[in-house]
């Protein structure tokens, strides 16, 4: 992503996709993209282990991502080599406060995937039940939330986000509150798919059989819509997580995401950037975690949407 | 948005607007000052400034600014402040010849303009231009300068600038020579106010209700050639200056340019480097924490930095309309680790402990400890007065800003040691500067940092501790209210003798800290740095900043 | 006829859009726990000076006043208080800065040739490098060149824009100081040093966005290719340049064009990350500084036209999809 100006890369690229008349991936596989699946899949899992037993993790070494080691730091810059790499601190020691950095980047990586995963859940149900909605109904239905769709399109989200964050009492919790703005401005992406693609499923024999035997819409939409859309939708889903977590990484950045002393990757990143000269490990680390996580989920999505034609899908 | 290099000036929470420019904060003297500071400069040359925030407005009427930095050199003002390395600041006749004479108690006060003194159109400066100025500052699209003769002045409530055609008549000019100002009370510190900004004279008409921040008229040593948002202000020559009036401006340089937007890493970092033109180039911040690791590592770079004296006080105020029992006031003054906060402040450059309100190197102070402890407080001490207030695991609430975050740690950690929890409420920097402000006060707990905008008592105690400071915006952080201690300051700001009126400070310093509602922490200190080049940079010990009038460059280039 | 009832139906829309975020903004800041007035209070704040700053300042009004004044003023401008002393802000308003004395419409004016300095220019370069690079790619495929190609993208499009271009300025401008860490300098005053301030901030904002250009033009191109027309055009002896350049990639650049038109609309309105980074006064820059200094009239002029500039984009996008590509009805996606 250049710059986070839309939460979840639905707006961008959603558009683009649900625009283009070939729906994303070339017709057939490469071994390319199937061990890209497998890699992708391994940075992911990786990082979601690390997610999960943070804790356990950092206490290996005995450490937390909160609790100063004065005596790792030389002055106030850490002392030895790496940023004051060794066996208690494997990724070294932040200055000033000399707190442990791999427990840092551990406990962000939970902030990190936490928010984009349960961001992406919280768009995928707004952006499917309006998507389909929109398609199957039309009219009206349609009407509306094409509009609001527009509105969500034509919003500037970071500055929405920053207001937002100085708006919000702080003793609502930062995470659930990012989480929540990027779930509610990553819809729009999902659900101009899944409206392209309702109106297209709904107009098929077997939607329009279902129908005229009697079958009430929910049923329609449940049983033989749905389905048919799980193909995209996951791999939309896995290719818009890149984006959420880049967005959170980016409001923490700019000062307007997690607050201190939560651990979190973008806020580490505003703070190494004036150390990078004297203490470059600093950056590198919550930096290189942070690209290396979107880039494990940016090659699991092109896997997957590969894997899963998604044409191929649709016809099954 | 809060860059690590405002942090202590955010920690000032007064100063939030203005920051870098006003060179409002914290702190002031210097251990290499010696070297940097009496040598003379050559004259000429350009002098760079590097600065954080993105505008200067140079509006006189608006201006929170220190009378020694952006705007010194530019406008002169009634009084000057007399600043030496190391030394004791003082007040000086600038465009006036005295330094104020005080009459009907102290209620009125009589100015007599210079010979030769001008515009930088080469008109000459009257009275009428210093009237006209101060009646700008009442104009409703002029706020948010400092606004201390706005209370003062007779009749001054009701009066709305002099765009209407109205004037303000408690300030008479007789005559194009003379000013006489007639205030509601006695105000002995009157000298010092007329120091500030809003004193700059402003040619009548000249000075529009809006838009004339940009480019005003000067009456320093300097004019303003250009001053473009985002970019630079450059400051050249004012050919009508004359210095033989002006005790306090050395002019040095043949043009200052004031870079704006700058990131501060970035810039320390090409003033040490010296290349181009970082070696003429001084930060108007202070040395962000890694720029000074890596200054204090290398001898070369070490000799740049400048350290000012014990400057700003740091406390910890505790909301007296919630904490009520003094006991536990009490116990919170000795369980203070002030050690813990200093290195978590940044180790002894971040300042020495603080004991007094008054700060050091402010007329009046009287030193005392009333809370006599370790730098690492006194837990058991802290421990027995809860218990006598019977409150042995009192819950609080700390509010701070991210900025905050590792000494509000700290503070949290050492009053967990005598059994007092603090919960630490993280708040975004704006809507932290009105929570410890508004009329609620919804916190029991909050880390100030107060720089006087002059050097006197009365610029340190009143704004913090009279009644009549809670909340609205105010600094009463500690929403302390005690009607002793109101009289006193009345008292001693009415008193014109200056030795009097010291007394008076002390004794009042000392009856506030026996309700203990804030912990002194420490006096903090700036750090600054220079180019290879720069000479002069007088740092006094009020306030905590370079004087811009005095830096020159060693040899012009 | 149907492309003017269908511009008119947008832009309809658009006024209702634009409406609604005003809307929001302004409810946003209502709710906002702090009082704008008090950063133009003075110091020392007495209660009688703070409710004078806010009556000329119009924030003792309800929200909707506030929001209908706004509205109001954008049409017929506006006057903050009365007499010799009034700031008066002419149509159409977009609203005035007290903070720094200036109209918005003016700061929109001054600060927007930096960002739009910033967007173009990297937007042709990101536009160049995507686009050959995957048409390379496309008809290089599944050979080293294609997975090179791939993989660099996948890189691209994970690095965060914000990481990279700092990690460019500590190499480039800090280590080894071959460019300057940041700020702008005016085509007018000097285009060398314009240029000179520019070209790091393009290079990074291009070579990462680039990359999602690549991917989509290899996808469109190897789509395109292997369609019958061209099937047909070679059986029939059409060089293959002409194929690929005036057959293949004409049709394939479609979704490029549109996807490229609103990633430029969406950066004109502000590369906050970017202009960050680079320390550089664009619009960005002057959109996180109001909200940080609570100016909403500046946060909502600058928003506004943004949002405007986003939806210009969407329009221009959909009206030269459907003059091109006549399979596409006008409104349906």
């Amino acid at each position: 992503m250049s710059e986070v100006t839309a939460p979840a890369g639905g707006t961008k690229r959603g558009s683009a996709a649900a625009r283009s008349t070939a729906t994303g991936a070339s017709a057939d596989r490469s071994p390319y993209l199937r061990s890209s699946i497998i890699v992708g899949g391994v940075i992911v899992l990786l990082f979601v282990a690390l997610a999960v037993f943070a804790g356990p993790l950092s206490a290996i070494t005995g450490n937390d991502p909160y609790a100063e080691h004065p005596e790792a730091l030389a002055g106030s810059v850490p002392a030895g080599f790496g940023g004051g790499i060794s066996a208690s601190h494997w990724f070294g020691v932040t200055p000033l406060r000399g707190v442990d950095l791999f427990s840092i980047v551990a406990y962000g990586s939970r902030i990190s995937l936490g928010i984009g995963l349960f961001s992406s859940v919280i768009s995928l149900v707004i952006g499917v039940a309006l998507g389909l909605l929109a398609g199957y109904f039309q009219g009206l239905a349609d009407a509306l939330i094409s509009r609001t769709m527009d509105v969500f399109f034509g919003f500037p989200f970071l500055i929405f986000a920053i207001a937002l964050s100085v708006v919000v009492p702080q003793s609502f919790p930062r995470p659930l509150l990012l989480t929540l703005v990027l779930g509610f401005f990553g819809w729009p992406g999902i659900a101009r798919l899944v409206r392209g693609q309702t109106l297209t499923l709904s107009k098929r024999n077997f939607a329009v059989a279902s129908r005229v035997m009697g079958a009430s819409p929910a049923h329609v939409l449940w049983h033989q819509i749905l389905p048919n859309l799980m193909p995209l939708l996951i791999v939309n889903v896995t290719l818009s997580i890149p984006g959420r977590i880049g967005a959170e990484a980016g409001l923490s950045f700019l000062g307007v995401g997690m607050n201190p002393p939560t651990p979190s990757w973008g806020r580490s990143i505003s703070d190494a950037v004036q150390w990078a000269l004297v203490d470059p490990m600093y950056l590198l680390f919550p930096g290189g975690a942070l690209f290396l996580l979107t880039f494990g989920f940016n090659l699991l999505g092109d896997g997957l949407s590969d894997a899963i034609d998604p044409r191929k899908g649709v016809r099954a | 948005m809060t860059n690590k290099h405002v942090v202590r000036a955010a920690i000032a929470g007064v100063c939030a607007a203005v920051l870098a420019l006003s060179g409002c904060g914290a702190s002031n003297n210097t251990a290499n000052g010696t070297a940097n500071g009496q040598s003379t400069g050559a004259t000429g040359g350009t002098l760079n400034v590097l600065l954080s925030s993105t505008e200067m407005d140079l509006d006189p009427a608006k201006s929170q600014g220190l009378p020694i930095t952006t705007n010194g050199n530019i406008f002169r003002r009634l009084t000057a402040w007399k600043i030496t390395q190391g030394g004791e600041t003082k007040v000086v006749p600038d465009l006036a010849t005295t330094t104020g004479e005080p009459s009907d108690d102290g209620k009125t006060w009589t100015y007599t303009l210079k010979d030769g003194i001008k515009f930088d159109d080469g008109t000459t400066i009257t009275s009428k231009d210093i009237k006209y100025g101060l009646e700008r500052s009442f104009a409703d699209s002029l706020t948010g300068g400092l606004s201390y003769h706005k209370t003062l002045l007779v009749g001054a409530q009701d009066y709305h600038g002099p765009f209407d055609g109205k004037h303000l008549d408690s300030i008479e000019t007789p005559d194009d020579k003379t000013i006489v100002f007639h205030l509601n009370a006695p105000f002995g510190d009157w000298p010092w106010v007329a120091s500030l900004a809003a004193f700059t004279p402003v040619p009548e008409g000249k000075g529009p209700a809006s838009g004339y921040g940009k480019t005003p008229v000067a009456s320093g040593p300097y004019k303003v050639e250009s001053n473009e948002a985002g970019k630079q202000a450059v400051y050249v020559r004012n050919k009508y200056w004359d210095k033989k009036t002006d005790p306090v401006r050395t002019a040095g340089p043949d043009k200052i340019v004031f870079k704006m937007s700058q990131d501060t890493s970035v810039a320390a970092q090409s003033i040490m480097q010296g290349t181009g033109e970082g070696k003429n180039s001084f930060l108007s911040g202070f040395v962000p924490p890694a720029q000074l690791a890596q200054a204090q590592a290398n001898p070369a770079y070490q000799k740049l930095l400048a350290t000012s004296g014990d400057g700003a006080l740091e406390y910890l105020a505790i909301n007296t309309k919630r904490v009520t029992d003094l006991k536990v006031r009490q116990a919170i003054e000795y369980a203070v680790d002030k050690k813990a906060y200093q290195t978590a402040s940044g180790g002894e450059i971040a300042g020495n402990f603080a004991t007094t309100l008054i700060t050091p190197g402010i007329a009046g102070r009287e030193k005392y400890d009333l809370y006599k402890a370790d730098s690492t407080g006194d837990v058991d001490k802290a421990k027995q007065l809860l218990k006598e207030a019977g409150q042995t695991s009192p819950n609080l609430k700390l509010i701070a800003t991210s900025d905050q975050a590792e000494t509000a740690s700290s503070i949290q950690t050492s009053l967990k040691r005598a059994g007092i929890t603090v919960d630490i409420q993280t708040l975004n920097d704006d809507v932290f500067s009105d929570a410890e402000t508004n009329n609620e006060g919804d916190y029991d707990l909050v880390i100030g940092g107060w720089q006087p905008d002059f050097p006197s008592p009365y610029a340190n105690i009143s704004p913090l501790f009279d009644s009549s400071q809670i909340g609205n915006g105010n600094y009463n952080l500690a929403r302390y209210s005690n009607p002793e201690v109101d009289a006193l300051i009345k008292k001693a700001t009415e008193t014109i003798d200056q030795s009097e009126a010291g007394k008076i400070w002390a004794e009042t310093d000392k009856k506030i800290m026996a309700d203990a509602p804030v912990v002194p922490l420490i006096y903090s200190k700036n750090t600054f740095i220079h180019g290879s080049n720069v000479t002069n940079f007088v740092i006094g010990n009020f306030p905590a900043y370079p004087d811009y009038n005095q830096v020159t460059l060693a040899s012009a280039n | 006829m149907n492309i003017l009832a269908y511009i008119g139906k947008r832009i309809a829309s658009s006024l209702l859009v634009i409406l609604l975020i005003t809307l929001a903004l302004f409810l946003i800041f209502f709710l906002l726990p702090t009082n704008p007035a008090q950063l133009s209070c003075g110091k020392p704040c007495t209660p009688e000076q703070l409710s004078r700053v806010s009556a000329f300042m119009g924030t003792d009004q309800p929200w909707y006043i506030q929001m209908g004044s706004y509205i109001a003023g954008i049409f017929v401008g506006r006057t903050f208080g009365t007499g010799g002393g009034a700031v008066v802000c002419d149509a159409p308003c977009l609203g005035y800065s007290f903070r720094l004395n200036e109209s918005v419409s003016q700061l929109i004016a001054d600060r927007f040739p930096v960002t739009a300095s910033i967007a173009v220019g990297a937007a042709v370069l990101w536009l160049i490098i995507g686009v050959a690079s995957g048409v390379w790619a496309a008809l290089k495929r599944d050979t080293l060149v294609d997975r090179t190609l791939l993989g660099l993208s996948v890189v691209g499009v994970s690095a965060p824009s914000y990481l990279i271009g700092l990690l460019a300025v500590i190499a480039f401008a800090l280590s080894i100081q071959i460019f300057p860490s940041g700020g702008y300098v005016n085509f007018s005053q000097d285009p060398v040093q314009w240029l000179y301030h520019l070209i790091l901030p393009w290079l990074v904002l291009a070579i990462l966005s680039a990359a999602g250009y690549t991917r989509i033009t290899r996808t469109q191109m190897i789509g395109e290719l292997s369609q019958d027309y061209i099937r047909t055009a070679r059986s029939k002896g059409v060089p293959e340049s002409v194929i690929v350049f005036k057959h293949a990639l004409r049709n394939a650049m479609l979704p490029v064009m549109t996807m490229f038109g609103l990633d430029l609309g969406g950066l004109l309105g502000g590369a906050v990350l970017t202009e960050k980074v680079f320390s550089m006064q664009g619009l960005g820059a002057l959109l996180l500084d109001s909200v940080s200094n609570l100016d909403l009239q500046v946060l909502v002029g600058a928003t506004l036209f943004a949002a405007v500039l986003v939806i210009i984009a969407n329009l221009i996008v959909d009206i030269c999809y459907s003059l091109l590509d006549p399979r596409v009805t006008l409104g349906r996606n």
